[in-house]
């Protein structure tokens, strides 16, 4: 009888540790996923929040500087969210060929790139004078394209 | 053996109770986090369409005055720009960039309908904005006017 009354206490034992062992193992993957859900929203959220316009004047001859090799463009924040005013924060694409001496910086009194806040962006870059030119910006998925003709 | 599966039973739901309420909440935050930043954007996109500027002249007047049989000679730069949307704008978000440089301090120079201490600038509204050169080369071309959406106008400078 006792042997009975001990071989029901381990089984039970034994199912309340596989029962514990699954309800962890279960509770622990569905936290990681809540945990990647809400990674993917403020991502997805900072995205939509995301929106940047190209200000500068592109009739004007003074965009690109063949004296120094420079193209300077002015981008406004329209969005909601605040960006980093450095140039990690945006990807830039000239003539398809992706720019990395590119330097960001933040105009007026503005201390953060917030809405409707101005940087400008100076990308070292040598162009053909005279001939037609394309500068594509990426901001956290928003894509803007400013098109120029560099004046010598 | 009924102890067994009941005590079992019974840790698996509280697992699944909890791990529920962890997914639920996760869930209910990143929808309603994205739900306002489109919400934000709709708002911001029904600013954008209902924003419409126009430079109506950009011009540089030379001006030329004899004082004590010195002449001094003066460059100015008018320009006006009507707000032809149905949104009202704010100088101070507004951005003028003169040769595709941006003035910062553009707002002391302008006045709207001749009111030179207000921020709005409201729908049928004339901004005029002037500024004094001594220096001929130092006019700008080009004028670039742009608002707080990002909605702009350009425009040649014309010597009149």
């Amino acid at each position: 009888m006792a042997s009975v009354s001990v071989s029901h206490l381990i089984l039970f034992i034994a199912s309340m540790l596989v029962a514990a062992s699954v309800a962890g193992v279960f509770t622990d993957t569905v936290g990681q996923l809540s945990g990647a859900i809400d990674d993917q929203g403020l991502q997805i959220s900072e995205d939509v929040r995301t929106d940047v316009e190209i200000i500068s004047d592109s009739g004007s001859s003074a965009v690109y500087d063949d004296g120094t090799d420079t193209t300077t463009i002015h981008v406004k924040n329209t969005g909601t969210e605040t960006l980093a005013a450095t140039s990690g924060i945006v990807d830039v694409f000239v003539d398809g060929r992706f720019e990395t001496d590119v330097t960001v910086t933040l105009l007026g009194d503005a201390s953060s790139w917030r809405s409707g806040e101005v940087v400008r962006m100076e990308i070292e870059e040598s162009l053909t004078t005279g001939e037609d030119h394309r500068i594509k910006l990426v901001v956290n998925g928003d894509e803007e394209i400013f098109r120029f003709r560099a004046e010598s | 053996m009924g102890f067994s599966v009941s005590g079992s039973a019974a840790l698996i739901f509280v697992g699944m109770f909890i791990a529920f309420g962890m997914w639920h909440t996760a869930a209910t935050n990143s929808f309603e986090r994205i739900d306002d930043a489109r919400d934000d954007r709709a708002d911001a996109a029904l600013e954008q369409r209902n924003t419409a500027i126009e430079i109506q002249a950009a011009t540089n007047t030379t001006e030329t005055r004899t004082v004590n049989n010195t002449t001094t000679t003066t460059y100015h730069l008018n320009v006006t720009v009507t707000n032809n949307g149905t949104a009202s704008l704010s100088l101070a978000g507004t951005d003028l960039l003169l040769d595709n440089e941006y003035r910062a301090d553009w707002q002391s120079n302008a006045a709207v309908d001749g009111d030179a201490d207000t921020d709005l600038w409201l729908p049928g509204e004339t901004l005029a904005y002037s500024r004094v050169y001594d220096d001929p080369t130092a006019v700008p071309d080009r004028v670039m006017v742009a608002t707080e959406a990002g909605i702009g106008d350009s425009s040649e400078v014309a010597d009149v």
